[in-house]
């Protein structure tokens, strides 16, 4: 019975088509994934050869000043992705992989954007997140939403009432057969990317396609349900059409609209003006202050005294670039509070919209999402930190510059870590779809029968 | 054709359909998500106010700085915010991926930064809200609905036979219920420019530009629902059965509006890969190091330019010239740092545009690119304004260091080097009459240039669409 359905299932124009079109777009998408993957591979080899050289272009020009030397110097922090990442690619395209930093003021450095096209952007990542999210969807959609109907407007539906035990057996076997074809689908999509990607086993592939999984069976249960109300394939049609819509475009986009109305970020505009309103405005005030609150932040530093006579000296120097952080600090924590809130209300508005939850998963399991930027862009102020408490003292010992083991600053790498709760990212699929399911057999039990 | 049955045909048509509850459902669902879409479009505007607010900022810390060494200004820099334009609230474009805030300042290209996608948790690639994406995405939708079956079905039912043979011929039929169509279309599209033109006078934002704008925005989007309305009706004309019409309409939608779009956008990039900000900002260090370095004492160009300098003003020493040749030596790097930053980041722009090339081209068979692209530029939202900013900001950077190179070469004494301290220093009263820095929006000729291929791809649908209906006519069977 299964073998005839699938082979006749199999055969309709709607199968060969749906599989066709899940077959091209699952293939660009695989390229999409792997021109990112180069295009970091590249950026990442490419640093280490070109800080090499930077590093040792400018010693070659300032080797008698340390101090003069660092205020060129930048050195870079890699965020380095796993390759999940190629198969939802979230918010990487836009915040920067790679940023250097030089020992100046930080704020005006880490929130640096990468270059992008912003009509890329606009358009979206065609990765294989899309292709599970919207794409299979629709698959399911057009598989199903004439499961019942596509019987009774071709006249079988009496002869399948009076053949088969039970109607909604038939029904469910054929309901199978469809989801045993989305299901293999959605893994032959997945080996192929995870072949030509570069992934390993890990937990969290197994995560990714476990949600993956679970997204689909929600289409189903949710189709399904649709067909148990007995209505003709054109209503079907309208209702699951506007259901996709609903829930991969209008409720997404009004919730993003929500967030951004209603947790606007102007500190980060602030910070950019007081960070550099910090640091020059000392230029012009005494010198002794600006090094007194310096010390206050590094007081073991003290040590190398208050030269403040006439003229320019490093100390001052450095100690003025360092209040432009100090300085814009209570802005650049209130704009991290920002972020935080809008994560925060995104994540639990993805509860109640599977599509969401699934990308946001998704991005948080490939590590593309925005508390992965945000755990970067610490990693970057904890980088900077040390990398100037490395140089102070040196700077204002005036020490020579072959006193550091320059071959020694190579890039340094960030590797975000995240603790898996399968309860929270399974939880709502696995509830949503059991709603529906349940719905569906309420729906059968009340008609008796499909 | 007889004018009298046409309108008959379509009054018939219009009033039909609205007898029916699903009308009002639909129009009830689409009201809403105008007024959503206007109060968000409202509220992303109204964020130009934390832009001017910080302008000021920025431009009264400008003023305040004391007599100070030229060069001092040159680093300090000022910022430029970018200002979204009166219509950006009907269509956002891609105004949520673009940065918001340049800092401006001697000798180097900032980044624009802040863009709303980088503070957003990714959801902002599901999409936005906004007017124009609701009648761009959702009211082609609608159109579908309602007219999938307006033909077919009373071919079903036999209804099209009678019709016929009292007399009514194939074209009145076929042009009746499609300008009966596009009635309602028009029905769901007027109250989207009503509430537009209502906050725009709100706004106060009366300027002429913006009512062309708009009224060429209006123009566009009723074009498109006209060759929707058409369409649907010839689908629906040449289908065997209203299940399959529906069928061909949302397949044709899916594949115009959702994937054609993603997937032209995704081989233009990969097609055309530009390069990382590593490679770019790299090849421009090298290109002005290899031009000559002003910072090296043996650089042969800078030394070249000494000899020839001092050869000129008869002087054995710098330090003898009648201008400060710190500031001579800084104005002429920027002039080439600037020049070769403008060439790269030009080709970079022209890289992206390349990538977005294949999405434009492929307006020509797909009316809702044609329409978003014109839409987007139109409301200033789209690339090309984007770029605008950019390059505004980029002159008005290079004009601020030229000014302060110019001020020290005339007012420091040739003799110093330090620009540390309140010694060697320029009146303060020069910061001030250095204008702030203001963004012009493009002109709407400049943008319908821009857009040419969705212009004429729109006015190309229009032509198919009428002659679709009237060959569609000559073949259509009533049985």
């Amino acid at each position: 019975m299964y073998r005839l359905m699938f082979i006749q299932f199999i055969r309709t124009k709607t199968c060969q088509l749906g599989i066709a079109l899940a077959l091209i777009l699952g293939i660009i998408s695989i390229m999409t994934g792997k021109q990112f993957l180069e295009d970091q591979k590249k950026a990442t080899s490419q640093v280490v050869e070109k800080q090499e050289a930077h590093i040792q272009r400018n010693l070659d020009l300032h080797k008698d000043d340390l101090g003069l030397l660092l205020y060129y110097l930048k050195f870079s922090v890699v965020n380095q992705r796993d390759p999940l990442a190629a198969l939802s690619i979230g918010q990487s395209d836009l915040n920067p992989g790679i940023q250097s930093v030089s020992i100046l003021t930080l704020e005006g450095q880490k929130h640096d954007t990468d270059l992008v096209n912003p009509v890329k952007l606009l358009f979206g990542n065609l990765d294989l997140s899309f292709v599970f999210i919207y794409v299979f969807p629709l698959l399911i959609i057009t598989f199903t939403y004439n499961l019942r109907s596509e019987e009774e407007e071709s006249g079988t539906w009496k002869i399948v009432s009076t053949m088969s035990q039970s109607t909604t057996h038939f029904l469910l076997k054929k309901l199978l057969v469809r989801i045993s074809i989305i299901i293999l689908l959605l893994f032959i999509l997945y080996l192929a990317a995870s072949i030509v990607l570069g992934i390993s086993i890990s937990i969290n592939s197994a995560l990714f396609i476990t949600i993956a999984i679970l997204y689909q069976l929600f289409w189903f249960s949710l189709c399904f349900c649709i067909v148990t109300l007995r209505r003709n394939s054109n209503f079907n049609a309208v209702t699951l059409l506007s259901c996709w819509i609903v829930l991969t475009i209008i409720l997404p986009s009004i919730v993003n609209n929500l967030v951004t109305v209603n947790y606007p970020v102007p500190e980060a505009l602030t910070t950019m003006i007081k960070q550099r309103d910090g640091y020059h405005e000392k230029w012009d005030t005494d010198k002794r202050a600006t090094l007194e609150k310096f010390y206050s932040s590094y007081p073991q530093l003290e040590k190398f005294g208050y030269p403040t006579d006439d003229g320019f000296n490093w100390h001052w120097y450095y100690a003025m670039q360092h209040l432009g952080d100090v300085e814009s600090r209570v802005e650049s924590a209130s704009m991290e509070n920002k972020m935080i809130e809008r994560a925060s209300v995104s994540s639990s508005w993805a509860q109640f919209i599977p599509s969401m939850h699934t990308q946001m998963s998704f991005n948080e399991i490939a590590g593309t999402n925005l508390q992965n930027h945000m755990s970067f862009l610490k990693e970057i102020s904890r980088f900077h930190e040390e990398t100037r408490l490395y140089f102070y003292p040196k700077i204002f010992s005036e020490a020579s510059t072959e006193t550091v083991q320059w071959e020694k600053f190579k890039p340094a790498y960030f590797q975000y870590t995240h603790s898996v709760n399968w309860l929270m990212e399974l939880g709502p699929l696995v509830v949503v779809s059991l709603l529906f399911s349940c719905l569906a057999f309420f729906f059968i039990r009340k008609n008796q029968g499909v | 054709m007889r004018k009298n049955i046409i309108l008959l045909i379509a009054r018939h048509f219009w009033t039909s359909i609205f007898k029916s509850k699903i009308l009002y459902t639909l129009f009830g669902v689409i009201i809403i998500l105008l007024f959503y879409a206007a109060y968000s479009g409202v509220s992303y505007h109204d964020q130009n106010h934390f832009r001017t607010e910080h302008q000021e900022m920025a431009r009264q810390s400008w003023e305040a700085n004391p007599d100070k060494h030229p060069h001092r200004m040159a680093h300090f820099g000022t910022f430029a915010f970018r200002i979204k334009y009166p219509l950006s609230i009907f269509d956002f474009g891609i105004e949520s991926y673009t940065g918001n805030a340049i800092f401006l300042e001697a000798h180097k290209q900032n980044m624009v930064n802040f863009s709303d996608a980088g503070f957003s948790t990714g959801l902002l690639r599901f999409g936005e809200l906004s007017m124009g994406m609701v009648l761009q995405l959702i009211l082609p939708l609608i159109i579908f609905f309602i007219g999938y079956s307006a033909i077919v079905s009373d071919r079903e039912n036999g209804t099209l036979k009678i019709l016929i043979t009292q007399g009514a011929r194939w074209k009145e039929i076929l042009f009746g219920r499609s300008l009966g169509l596009f009635a309602i279309a028009f029905f769901f599209v007027l109250p989207f420019f009503i509430i537009t033109v209502i906050l725009l006078l709100l706004e106060g934002a009366t300027t002429a530009d913006v009512w062309i704008r708009l009224s060429i925005l209006t123009l566009l989007y009723v074009a498109f629902s006209f060759v929707l309305s058409f369409i649907t009706i010839t689908v629906s004309t040449n289908s065997r059965s209203s299940k399959s019409a529906l069928i061909k309409l949302l397949g044709l939608w899916l594949v115009l509006v959702v994937l054609l779009p993603r997937t032209s956008q995704a081989l233009g990039t990969y097609f055309h890969p530009a390069p990382t900000k590593l490679e770019f900002k790299a090849l421009i260090e090298e290109q002005v190091l290899a031009h000559g370095d002003s910072h090296d004492p043996n650089d042969p160009y800078f030394n070249h330019l000494k000899d020839s300098v001092l050869k000129a003003h008869n002087v054995a020493s710098v330090t003898a010239l009648p201008f400060n040749y710190g500031g001579f030596v800084m104005a002429e790097g920027e002039r080439i740092s600037a020049e070769i930053y403008k060439e790269q980041h030009n080709q970079l722009l022209q890289n992206y545009r390349q990538q977005n090339e294949l999405t434009r081209w492929l307006a020509l068979i797909n009316p809702y690119l044609a329409l978003k692209n014109l839409s987007m530029a139109l409301c200033g939202t789209d690339f090309e304004s984007y770029v605008q900013f950019q390059n505004q900001a980029e002159d008005y950077r290079y004009k601020l260091a030229q000014k302060m190179n110019r001020l020290q070469m005339d007012y420091i004494a040739a003799d110093v080097s330090s620009s540390e301290g309140k010694k060697n220093v320029v009146d303060r009263n020069e910061w001030k009459s250095f204008a702030d820095f203001e963004h012009d929006f493009m002109s709407v000729g400049g943008t319908l240039e821009s857009e040419a291929v969705a212009l004429i791809s729109l006015l190309l649908w229009l032509a198919l669409s009428y002659f679709a209906i009237i060959y569609t006519s000559q073949k259509a069977k009533a049985i």
